[in-house]
């Protein structure tokens, strides 16, 4: 009995059976290159890949469980520690959910203009910031150490304007149901606009840096290839699916809070035959990134040369208590499309909720996309789908 | 040939990129050796409303509890009882907010106005240096402010209760700062100095802030 048991559980950890000359490797969880502690179980024949299967769990942290025993306003935290590289991001996304279930009633005013106008600002920032960390990150795991450096000499000022904003540089806990926790600090939108005037010419800075050298290109241009229809087939969002191709930003196709009132462009992947890059490619899904900085930039002017509507910075309620019903609610996270499944029956916390990940979506692709490609390949993929493990996991 | 011509030619691109870094000056400091935050310009400050340790000023403190139930961890543990007959009770102290986002903490005459008018004077008595982050301001000082440079009061309160305990374990908070912005009288707050960020301690008991102070309840 004992025996079984500990067999079922050995089976558990190695899943994979090798065949006569193949041998199979842990990789991870404690890797520099898997973002976070996931640990991937190879079956190898030489240095070929024949199969690749994710473990994840290792920061699970009962996200949702724990959820339905907070107010809505105690989670707001949380979600910051899902994908914590975006929390703003996060926190938009669930605000979002739970000011549709509020839309329901008729005191809920809604959210005012001026913090929609903050929301776009932090959002952006952290669009940026995020994008920012998945260029340095990817470099590094390919061999390139500098981008790393200079990406994170650059996001070290957004985070400084994150912190003179709502006093966190990481978990920032600042878009609440309703509104913003704090208005502008003296002098902010005059740092905002040295920042991206000085980040802006940068960026073409690191396209000469990484995007189009030699070895990069060697290593990523028509490597893993997921097309259209593979990311569609996984729920692969975000820029995972516009650099297959897909031009679908919810940004411009659904529109939520003020996105409407922007003018900017969805970067999709190119083929570019001269230089082998294929649609949904590693090269492709990492410089969508690239363009989406300079379109994240071009929102930012917008609303620092529109200038900010005057007025309060959160609705005025008395208690966050949606009405009894269900939604679910997505938004456009830098990694890809953030959905909050919220179940509600009138009290001041939820009955069930569940958050839609896209970094989970996209690591499931992961085994099709690494089947006979060289371990090294594997590191390239990781770093383009650009995954977080603390939200795979929550 | 194009593809050696091509390799080269990038690296060399990358290279001058690099090269230009090497004249500017750096971006990173030595932090434990350099952590002066005033004389190095090299080093950032940290800036007004940062969310480091937790503080109480347990004097202006009334027990109403809201922080302990608004936290998300359960971090803040409270225990009081009602006072006896001829205890002595006070109220708490006005919280003014300037507009350049610094605080002074102190005493007003009378009620703080609905609307504050910009030709209105303040006088602000007993100054209390713990929780005030307006610079230069003594203990027990008198500070007259205009009303241009005002951007709210928060009224004073009632100490209705007496504070048996009031621990903080630092520990568990995770620094969302919610319990700072439900507190009414805004005695809890959160360090925005070096103070706050720097708290390691060799002993974990030393990270649970015990802030009750049995002497003050007579």
């Amino acid at each position: 009995m004992l025996a079984q048991s500990t067999a079922s559980e050995e089976r558990k950890f190695l899943e994979l059976k090798p065949f006569s000359d193949e041998m199979v490797v842990s990789m991870g969880p404690q890797h520099p290159s898997t973002h976070g502690v996931l640990r991937l179980e190879l079956r190898l024949d030489g240095e070929i890949v024949r199969e690749a299967i994710p473990h994840i769990g290792y920061l699970h942290r009962c996200f949702e469980k724990h959820a339905e025993n907070l107010s809505y306003q105690q989670i707001v935290p949380f979600t910051d520690r899902m994908d914590y590289i975006a929390a703003m991001n996060q926190n938009w996304g669930f605000c979002l959910a739970v000011e549709e279930l509020m839309s329901a009633d008729p005191k809920f005013a809604g959210v005012p203009e001026r913090a929609e106008y903050l929301r776009v600002l932090a959002g952006e920032l952290n669009r940026i910031a995020s994008h920012l960390l998945a260029f340095g990150t990817y470099g590094m795991d390919i061999g390139a150490f500098t981008p790393f450096l200079y990406a994170f000499r650059d996001r070290e000022k957004i985070l400084l304007l994150f912190e003179k904003l709502c006093g966190a540089r990481l978990t920032y806990n600042y878009i609440r149901v309703g509104g913003v926790s704090r208005d502008l600090p003296p002098g902010f939108l005059d740092d905002v606009r040295e920042f991206i005037d000085y980040f802006e010419p940068k960026i073409d800075e690191y396209n000469a840096l990484l995007t189009n050298n030699k070895i990069f290109l060697e290593r990523t241009v028509g490597v893993a290839i997921m097309d259209e229809a593979m990311a569609i087939s996984y729920g692969a969002t975000g820029p995972n699916l516009r650099g297959a191709g897909r031009k679908w930003d919810l940004r411009k196709d659904e529109p939520y809070s003020i996105y409407d009132r922007f003018d900017f462009d969805i970067p999709v992947g190119e083929e570019i035959p001269e230089a082998g890059a294929v649609l949904g490619d590693c090269w492709n899904r990492y410089k969508v990134r690239m363009d989406e900085m300079k379109e994240s930039v071009k929102i930012i002017r917008q609303v620092l040369d529109g200038g900010l509507p005057d007025g309060p910075i959160v609705a005025a309620m008395k208690a966050i208590r949606p009405p009894a019903g269900e939604v679910f609610s997505r938004s456009e996270a830098p990694r890809g499309e953030l959905g909050f499944y919220i179940v509600s029956d009138g009290s001041v916390k939820p009955v069930r909720l569940k958050a839609k990940s896209p970094c989970f979506c996209a690591l499931s692709a992961l085994q099709e996309l690494s089947r006979g490609l060289m371990i090294a390949d594997i590191i390239a993929i990781i770093g383009s789908i650009d995954i977080v493990m603390g939200e795979v996991d929550r | 040939m194009s593809n050696i011509y091509n390799g080269v030619y990038s690296v060399l691109l990358g290279m001058v990129i690099t090269l230009r870094q090497l004249f500017k000056p750096s971006v990173t400091h030595q932090y434990p050796y350099e952590n002066d935050f005033e004389i190095n310009d090299n080093i950032r400050e940290i800036p007004v409303g940062f969310r480091g340790q937790l503080h109480n000023r347990v004097e202006d403190c009334i027990v109403c509890k809201k922080c302990a139930q608004i936290c998300p961890v359960d971090c803040i543990h409270i225990d009081a009882r009602k006072p006896e007959k001829g205890g002595k009770m006070w109220e708490s102290m006005n919280v003014v907010h300037l507009k350049d986002q610094t605080r002074i903490v102190g005493i007003i005459d009378g009620k703080p106005p609905k609307k504050i008018e910009p030709d209105m004077q303040f006088t602000i008595q007993h100054a209390n240096p713990e929780g005030t982050t307006h610079p230069d301001i003594p203990a027990g000082a008198t500070v007259k402010i205009s009303g241009d440079k005002v951007d709210r009061i928060i009224d004073r309160k009632k100490v209705v209760l007496f504070m048996d305990q009031f621990d903080i374990d630092m520990t568990l908070c995770l620094f969302c700062g919610l319990c700072t912005e439900v507190c009414p009288t805004e005695c809890l707050t959160m360090k925005d100095s070096l103070e706050g960020i720097e708290y390691s301690e060799f002993d974990r008991e030393n990270l649970i802030y015990k802030f009750a102070d049995p002497t003050l309840y007579k």
